[in-house]
């Protein structure tokens, strides 16, 4: 299986390296993906809440930050 | 007066006693040439004179002169007077080209060869030998190699020269890199530990897609544990510990179909093995739901390492497809 390409230019020698992922880097990678769509779906589910509260409340985000300003 | 062989019994006459003087005794003034000249036979043994505004040549050509005849040549006029080969060679030690008051012999090895010696620079080689040497004086004549890009021409009586190129002492920017974005993530790295401060640019980011992410930078991201370790979404932006932050606002993300987003990242005291580091963030980019927001941000990193890379990704490793990282060394 292909993993994702990585560059590493280096500043010295201004030699540019393009190369895959090693064994490490891609399993690394694999768990921030899988750390990112916890952290997105977590974000999104806070959206959410606040938009159903918003609505329960009968107020618009901007009117809601007025409340708190 | 040329020189001649005198038969016995001649009678000279008063001019030629005149000229005389003026040439083999040093008497008298020879008449300037005003403009470019080539030597005839007749000039064996005299003065030539050159005085001219512009630039002039005097030629030598073969045929004219025997060996161990001399011409002296001397140049009075502001425009430079070259001696140069015609027929006949020239050779020199010192240079062929008389400035103003510069004066030097000409002499015949040979009718067809002669050597020219430059009273200024006589026996003087010039030591430069490469491209952007600069002639200098130790307690002879010598060269100083040209210096890094970038650097200047600097007084230090420590050195045989009293002169050496070195750094810019301060107020200014040394570009040290330019790369282009591609991969999962871009990582310039062996960083330059030679300035004070370090300013990143980062330009017309764009990645595969038009999918919506958080860019993310790093510095020294050499071990995944602290890569991991550092992954906090921190929306404001005042992290922390190895310098890594995401690049959002509040849930703004950045839209990978726009390139038209620039950021710059200044990093104090970078090279610093004894203090830790506090930088400035400013970015403006197209967030994904605004046409255009602006970021300031100011943190720091908890470390006592030098920075030498600097790593740049995005929050769900998507494929850089565009953008360009510039990294300046600031004195």
């Amino acid at each position: 299986m292909t993993k994702p390409m990585i560059r590493i230019h280096n500043s010295e020698t201004n030699e540019i390296i393009d190369r895959e992922m090693t064994v490490a880097e891609f399993k690394q990678f694999e768990t921030d993906q899988k750390n990112n769509a916890a952290f997105r779906a977590e974000a999104e589910a806070k959206a959410i809440a606040k938009s159903a509260l918003l609505t329960k409340l009968g107020l618009t985000e901007d009117e809601a930050k007025l409340l708190l300003s | 007066m040329a020189k001649q062989t005198f038969t016995t019994g001649q009678v000279l006459t008063a001019a030629q006693m005149t000229s005389l003087q003026q040439t083999a005794m040093g008497g008298g003034s020879a008449t300037a040439k005003t403009a470019s000249y080539v030597l005839v036979a007749a000039d064996a043994g005299t003065t030539v004179a050159m005085n001219a505004a512009g630039a002039t040549t005097i030629t030598v050509n073969t045929a004219l002169f025997a060996a161990g005849d001399t011409v002296f040549i001397q140049n009075l006029g502001a425009g430079a007077c070259t001696v140069t080969a015609g027929t006949a060679t020239v050779a020199t030690a010192g240079s062929l080209i008389l400035p103003q008051n510069d004066a030097g012999i000409l002499y015949f090895t040979a009718t067809g060869a002669s050597i020219f010696y430059d009273y200024i620079q006589v026996g003087a080689a010039s030591p430069l030998t490469t491209k952007g040497d600069v002639y200098t004086f130790s307690t002879s004549d010598a060269r100083i190699g040209v210096g890094a890009n970038n650097t200047v021409l600097t007084a230090d009586s420590a050195e045989a020269t009293g002169l050496k190129w070195a750094a810019v002492a301060g107020g200014s920017m040394t570009l040290l890199s330019t790369t282009s974005l591609s991969g999962t993530s871009t990582t310039v790295s062996s960083i330059s530990g030679a300035y004070k401060h370090l300013y990143i640019e980062v330009a017309n980011v764009q990645w595969s897609g038009t999918v919506n992410d958080s860019a993310r930078i790093a510095t020294n991201l050499t071990s995944l544990s602290s890569y991991i370790q550092a992954k906090i979404p921190s929306n404001q932006g005042t992290y922390l510990g190895n310098g890594v932050d995401y690049i959002d606002d509040g849930g703004q993300y950045m839209t990978g179909d726009n390139g038209n987003n620039f950021m710059t990242w200044t990093i104090y005291n970078y090279a610093s093995t004894t203090d830790m580091k506090v930088w400035d963030l400013l970015l403006i980019y197209k967030g994904s739901s605004s046409n255009g927001r602006v970021s300031n941000w100011q943190g720091g990193i908890y470390s006592k390492s030098a920075v030498n890379s600097f790593t740049y990704d995005t929050m769900a490793s998507l494929t850089l497809t565009a953008g360009t990282i510039k990294i300046y060394g600031v004195n």
